[in-house]
C-alpha cells in the first residue's frame, strides 16, 4: 500500500496568482490541507513613520500610497478624520462628489478582485472581460479627478475640482455601459458549471468562524454578517444605503457579493448624479489639534485611522488599521483548512481579496 | 482537396483581415486633456511667492531659480508626483497641469497658504539665532540684539526668559531662514493650507 507522506507545501511569496507577495504554508495530507499559515512581511514600507510630523497636504499623498488598489478610500478616511478633529463641515455637493469617487474606486477594486479570482480558477476569458470593464471605470475616475490611481481628490473642507457637465454625461453613459456588460459577466459567473465546480462549497467560512476572526468587508458579508461602515456614514445614509449580505459562506458567495456590490455602486453613483446638490465644493477650514479614531468602509472592509494632530495641524501620531489582516488570518485558520486540493488553496486565498500592501503598510 | 483549400482561403483570406494583418497599428498614445501631468509654465512671470515650494508634498520636486532678470519655477520630474498642488497654490497662475488651472479659474477655487511657527520647547536652547536671522524681524526692529532680545512687540518672535516666544506668526513669510539657522532643529515652519472657493458672482456652479 502506498503510504501518504505529510508534506509542507509553501505557496509564494512569488506566485502567478497572487497580486502581491505573501507566503502560504500548507501542511497537507495527500492533497488535503490540514493546517495553513500565512507569512507576511515582504513589502513593509513603514509609511506611518514617514507620515509623522507632516502637514495634511503631505500625509494625504502618503495615505493614498498605502495601497494602490483602494487609494481613494485611504484619502477619504484620512481627510474625514481630520475634518472631525477640526470641526470642518463639507459642502453637500462635495460630499456627493466624494461618494462618486469612492464608489468608482470600489468598483475598480472589486473588478480587480474578481478578475484575480477568475484568473486563479483559470477562467481567463471572464477575467480579461472584467479587466476590460475595469479600464472603463478607471477612465471615468480619471475624467473626474485627473488621475487613475492616486487621485488626491479630497482635501479638508471639500474636493479638488467639480465635475464638469460633459463628464456628468459621460459618467452616466459609462455607468449604463458597465452595467450592461456586468449583467453579462455576472450571468457567466453564476451559470458557469466549471466555475461552480471550483467555487461552490469551497473555502467555507461559517458565520461563527467569521465572527471569531473579526472578518470584515465582503468576506464578512458573504458569511451572512451585515456589517458595513458605510451604514454610519452620513452621506451614504442620505442615499439610503443598505449592505448586501449573502449566506453562502463559500468562494462563490464572496465573489457574488462583490458582483452585487458593483451593481450597488452603480446605483449609488446614479443616485448621487440625480441628487447632486448645487453649490460650492470647498468650504475652507484649517486643521486644528485633536485626537480621533475614525473608520470608513474600504473595498475590503473597515479601514480605521487613529490620528493625533498638533496645534498647527500636523500629524503627530498616526496608526492605520487596514481590513485585510483579519481576512488573511481567517483565510488560513478557517477557509483553507480542509481544502481538497492545493489548487483550491490559491483560489480561496484570492477570493478573500487579500491586500498585502495595505496589511503591511 | 481543392474545394477545401478554396473554402479555407475564402474563410481566412478576407480582405479586411489581410489588411489588418499587414497594417496593424496600436492605438495612438495620446495624453488625454484631463490627465494631470507634470506642471508646465504658462508663460506668466513668476512673482517669487514660493508657495509652490511650500505646498509641494514631494520634497525637492520644485524650486524657484533665477533666470535672467526674473524667477522661474523648475520641476524635477524624478521627484514630482503630479499632484497639482503647486498649480493650485500659485497666486499668479504661472503653472498649469492638465485641467487643474482651467477648472480652478472656472470654479474660483484656491489654496490659501499660511505659516505657523512650531517650537519644540524641549529642544530650544533660547540662543536667539532664529530671532536675529529672521528677515521680517530685521525689518520691524533693526535693533535686535545678538541674544534675540527685543523691546518691540511687533516682531514675529523674540527671546523672553531664556526661551523663544512667538508673538506674531501671521507675519511669517515662510522663508525658513530660522529653520536653517537653528542649531538644534527646535523651530519648524508649519505650512497651513486651506482650500477655499469663491464662485464668480452670478454664476451657477
Amino acid at each position: 500500500m502506498k503510504r501518504t507522506v505529510d508534506v509542507n507545501i509553501p505557496l509564494g511569496p512569488i506566485h502567478p496568482c497572487f497580486k502581491e507577495p505573501a507566503r502560504v504554508k500548507c501542511e497537507t495530507k495527500g492533497e488535503r490541507v490540514v493546517a495553513a499559515e500565512v507569512e507576511l512581511g515582504y513589502m513593509k514600507k513603514g509609511i506611518e513613520r514617514i507620515m509623522k510630523g507632516r502637514p495634511w497636504q503631505e500625509v494625504m499623498f502618503l495615505a493614498e500610497r498605502v495601497c494602490g488598489i483602494c487609494s481613494v478610500i485611504h484619502n477619504m478616511v484620512f481627510i474625514e478624520a481630520l475634518e472631525q478633529i477640526s470641526g470642518i463641515a463639507v459642502p453637500p455637493r462635495a460630499a456627493y462628489l466624494r461618494v462618486i469617487a469612492n464608489e468608482l474606486d470600489r468598483m475598480q477594486s472589486h473588478l480587480l478582485a474578481n478578475f484575480s479570482y477568475c484568473y486563479t480558477i483559470e477562467h481567463e476569458t471572464l477575467a480579461m472581460y472584467l479587466l476590460d470593464c475595469r479600464e472603463k471605470v478607471m477612465d471615468a475616475l480619471e475624467r473626474l479627478t485627473g488621475a487613475r490611481v492616486t487621485c488626491a481628490y479630497m482635501i479638508p473642507g471639500g474636493v479638488r475640482c467639480d465635475i464638469r457637465a460633459e463628464d456628468l454625461r459621460s459618467l452616466r453613459e459609462s455607468m449604463d455601459q458597465i452595467e450592461k456588460e456586468l449583467h453579462r459577466y455576472t450571468g457567466m459567473f453564476e451559470n458557469g458549471p466549471m466555475i461552480a465546480l471550483r467555487s461552490r462549497g469551497i473555502g467555507i467560512l461559517t458565520k461563527e468562524a467569521a465572527r471569531e476572526a473579526h472578518v470584515v468587508g465582503p468576506t464578512a458579508r458573504a458569511s451572512g454578517i451585515a456589517e458595513d461602515r458605510r451604514m454610519q456614514h452620513p452621506t451614504y445614509t442620505q442615499l439610503g444605503f443598505m449592505p448586501i449580505v449573502r449566506p453562502g459562506c463559500d468562494n462563490y458567495a464572496r465573489i457574488m457579493v462583490r458582483f452585487d456590490e458593483l451593481f450597488q455602486s452603480i446605483r449609488l453613483i446614479r443616485a448621487c448624479l440625480d441628487g447632486l446638490p448645487k453649490g460650492i465644493i470647498r468650504g475652507g477650514g484649517v486643521c486644528k489639534a485633536g485626537e480621533i479614531r475614525y473608520s470608513g468602509e474600504a473595498p475590503r472592509g473597515e479601514l480605521t485611522y487613529s490620528i493625533t494632530t498638533d496645534e498647527v495641524g500636523r500629524v503627530a501620531e498616526i496608526q492605520i488599521q487596514t481590513p485585510s489582516i483579519m481576512n488573511i488570518e481567517a483565510c488560513c485558520h478557517s477557509m483553507i483548512i480542509g481544502a481538497d486540493s492545493i489548487a483550491d488553496v490559491t483560489a480561496t486565498f484570492v477570493s478573500a481579496d487579500p491586500c498585502i500592501a495595505c496589511t503591511e503598510r | 482537396m481543392t474545394a477545401s483549400l478554396y473554402w479555407y482561403l475564402r474563410e481566412f483570406a478576407r480582405i479586411e483581415w489581410v489588411r489588418k494583418f499587414f497594417f496593424a497599428r496600436t492605438a495612438p498614445l495620446v495624453t488625454p486633456a484631463y490627465f494631470r501631468g507634470f506642471p508646465e509654465p504658462t508663460g506668466k512671470s513668476c512673482q517669487h511667492a514660493l508657495f509652490c515650494m511650500m505646498v509641494c508634498p514631494a520634497p525637492g520636486a520644485i524650486d524657484v531659480v533665477h533666470e535672467g532678470d526674473g524667477w522661474k519655477p523648475r520641476i524635477h520630474k524624478g521627484h514630482c508626483i503630479r499632484c497639482g498642488l503647486c498649480v493650485e497654490a500659485c497666486p499668479n497662475g504661472i503653472l498649469k497641469s492638465g485641467r487643474v488651472l482651467e477648472t480652478m479659474q472656472a470654479q474660483g477655487t484656491a489654496l490659501l497658504v499660511s505659516f505657523g511657527i512650531a517650537i519644540d520647547r524641549d529642544l530650544c536652547t533660547g540662543c536667539g539665532n532664529c530671532v536675529t536671522a529672521c528677515p521680517v524681524n530685521k525689518q520691524i526692529d533693526a535693533q535686535i540684539g545678538a541674544g534675540g532680545h527685543s523691546s518691540n512687540d511687533e516682531v514675529i518672535m523674540r527671546v523672553d526668559d531664556g526661551d523663544v516666544q512667538v508673538l506674531h506668526d501671521e507675519k511669517c513669510t515662510g522663508c525658513k531662514t530660522c529653520e536653517t539657522s537653528c542649531p538644534t532643529r527646535a523651530i519648524q515652519i508649519a505650512r497651513i493650507l486651506e482650500g477655499v472657493q469663491q464662485p464668480a458672482a452670478g454664476e451657477d456652479p
